[in-house]
């Protein structure tokens, strides 16, 4: 028991930082990013490439963030620029609908060109007992790595002056511009971050499994119920979320079976949008 | 005054267009008979050829998910993302019935409708009860739509699972043959139509245009918006149900891909958008665009979804209020240049 509930949080943690990415992107431009788990796809791709050209892991994985980041910045820079113009229902359903032609495209040319390519990243040093259950040090190192990111966001929006300016665009677009805070450069360093955290989980997550081209649907789709059931627009939530997923995931897996964990998964989220719409921590509007 | 009446013809065009053909039912009928006629023709074309006419019913069958999701999308405001589910549920639901149970097939397609009428009327209850908006309906029906089809996965025993099953009910009738079951989907799609014109043109449907226009206005002016989005609801959920169900009795295999959400739910937004959300006709002209569309791609492979995408994207940057409502303004304003050009010079509005 001890053994899942570790390998949960393990999970949790990076179902966390995923569900960050797209949740600040929802929160501050009002864009549901339906291409999210692509750019996680494409940075893993990117990674694997670069390795098999030769170059060491490290260099490899910066390579990929870039990639992640700069993926942010063209959608901000180009497709989403008529989408910022519009307001309410209609912005939503824009953005859904052309970042979903951007998924599509994605994927396209991911299959169409390197369609056996996949990422995985070997830990090797074996294994590490923690509360006496023997843990890979791939897993130690992704939920290192998802603590020091929640860590750092938590540090940024709390104590900086741009994460602050981050958050009052969130609360309030017009007051934010008022007291001379540009929420479009702020949207544009959102974007990026969202590119560079979903190509963090995509390198986390290749230490314990394989991350291969098809991939990017089931992470958007697992983002967007953590996102749910966090609350839209909420770190911390998306953290808590994340976790308790995580945890509900391996328990519901090793007792119940795989097909239904999805479904209890799904049906989590349901409930969560049925009793409370703005999520765990969200704010009710 | 003058200042309002520009107003109300400036901001619903379409609206325009709509009051001035609700006259008479003559408006509705000869585009319909017009548009069944046309198809009819098809089969004289392609009938020859079994893959031709298997796309050509494939169409009609989309033709048919589009105008349901039109009726609760359109006019409803409602973005249910398990159109797939709700022809899943009339599909295996009727399959299921006619094969397991033994139920002749005009029952089984009777209670498989019912079954996906009830089930799209509890969606639109549950959204109407929990006021959720619009991008929240579409996240918990989008979910129920996963549910759905993890669900068909996972009971394997009764479904086939992955590879799904063989219909047996059906197969000594002419749902099988090469061109009536293609008569049959084309009645349907008439069927449909006729029926969202008439209910546009009932007390249900000026509900309908009215909490779609503003909710809150339409709550205001004594409009019951919960009872009319469950007959939103009701309505979509039962011809998603007749659809599926006769399809699954003239293709004779149904699987869970057929009815997921990638294959069915997205391709039905792109068509409705493409031909233009609300509009009678819209659906018609976007299921034949892109039921055209997909063949030719189709030589393309992996290309084809790149192609896919793409053309999402150019098609709802460039018009993204879908093709019929541009032509009806493009019309319409030329129409009111030609009456300005003609009009008295000291004409206060222009």
């Amino acid at each position: 028991m001890t053994a899942i509930i570790l390998d949960g949080i393990v999970l949790g943690l990076q179902f966390g930082v995923l569900a960050v990415g797209l949740t600040l992107v929802y929160g501050l431009g009002g864009v549901l990013n339906l291409a999210y788990g692509q750019m996680a796809v494409v940075a893993a791709i990117v990674v694997s490439l670069s390795m098999d050209a030769g170059l060491p892991a490290a260099p490899a994985v910066g390579i990929g963030l870039l990639a992640g980041g700069g993926f942010g910045l063209l959608l901000d820079t180009t497709l989403l620029r008529p989408v910022y113009r519009l307001r309410g229902e209609a912005k939503v359903l824009l953005s859904l609908v052309l970042t979903l032609g951007v998924a599509f495209v994605v994927d396209g040319l991911l299959l169409w060109r390197l369609p056996l390519e996949a990422l995985t990243l070997h830990i090797g040093g074996g294994v590490v007992e923690i509360l006496g259950v023997p843990m890979r040090r791939g897993s130690l190192w992704a939920s290192a790595i998802s603590v020091a990111v929640f860590v750092a966001l938590f540090f940024f929006f709390r104590s900086t002056m741009l994460g602050r300016a981050v958050r009052s665009v969130i609360q309030d677009e017009e007051g934010a511009r008022l007291v001379g805070i540009d929420p479009g450069r702020m949207r544009t360093l959102i974007l990026v971050s969202s590119g560079v955290l979903a190509a963090l989980v995509a390198v986390t997550r290749s230490m314990t499994t394989p991350v291969t081209v098809t991939a990017g649907i089931s992470l958007t789709i697992f983002a967007l119920i953590v996102t749910v059931v966090g609350g839209l627009g909420s770190v911390a939530g998306a953290f808590l979320a994340g976790l308790i997923l995580g945890i509900i995931s391996t328990v519901s897996s090793f007792y119940i079976g795989t097909f239904l964990t999805l479904i209890i998964l799904l049906s989590a989220a349901a409930l969560t949008i049925l009793m409370r719409p703005s999520g765990l921590l969200g704010v009710p509007e | 005054m003058t200042a309002r009446f520009t107003g109300g013809t400036g901001t619903s065009l379409i609206g325009g267009a709509e009051r001035r053909s609700s006259r008479s039912m003559l408006a509705l009928f000869l585009p319909v008979a017009a548009i069944g006629t046309a198809l009819a023709l098809v089969p004289i074309w392609l009938g020859d050829s079994r893959l031709m006419m298997g796309l050509a019913i494939g169409g009609l069958l989309f033709a048919c998910y589009v105008i349901a999701f039109n009726v609760i999308f359109g006019s409803t405001g409602q973005l249910f993302l398990a159109v797939g589910a709700l022809a899943g549920i009339g599909s295996y639901g009727g399959a299921l019935l006619g094969d397991r149970l033994g139920f002749p097939i005009v029952v089984s397609v009777v209670l498989a409708t019912l079954a996906a009428s009830f089930v799209g009327g509890l969606l639109s209850w549950i959204a109407v009860r929990r006021s959720l908006d619009v991008i929240f309906t579409g996240i918990v029906t989008l979910i129920f739509a996963l549910a759905f089809e993890n669900l068909l996965l996972g009971l394997s025993g009764l479904t086939g699972g992955e590879s799904g099953f063989a219909v047996e009910s059906g197969s000594d009738t002419f749902l099988r043959e090469q061109v009536p079951p293609y008569y049959l989907f084309l009645g349907l799609v008439l069927l449909f139509l006729i029926a969202h014109g008439l209910l546009r043109r009932s007390h249900i449907g000026w509900a309908f245009r009215a909490l779609r226009d503003d909710d809150v206005a339409a709550e205001l002016t004594g409009v019951n918006v919960a009872r009319y989005r469950i007959y939103g609801g009701l309505i979509g959920g039962g011809m998603l149900g007749m659809a599926g169900a006769i399809y699954a009795f003239n293709e004779g295999r149904i699987s869970p891909s057929t009815f997921s959400f990638g294959e069915v739910d997205v391709v039905v937004i792109v068509m409705l958008t493409f031909g233009g959300i609300g509009t009678l006709f819209g659906p018609i002209l976007g299921a034949i665009t892109f039921t055209v569309i997909d063949e030719v791609l189709i030589e393309f492979g992996q290309l084809r979804l790149v192609g896919y995408g793409a053309l999402i994207i150019i098609l709802f940057l460039w018009i993204p209020r879908g093709v019929i409502p541009t032509l009806a303004s493009l019309w319409q304003s030329r129409r009111l240049r030609r009456e300005n050009a003609g009009s008295s010079p000291t004409d206060p509005l222009h």
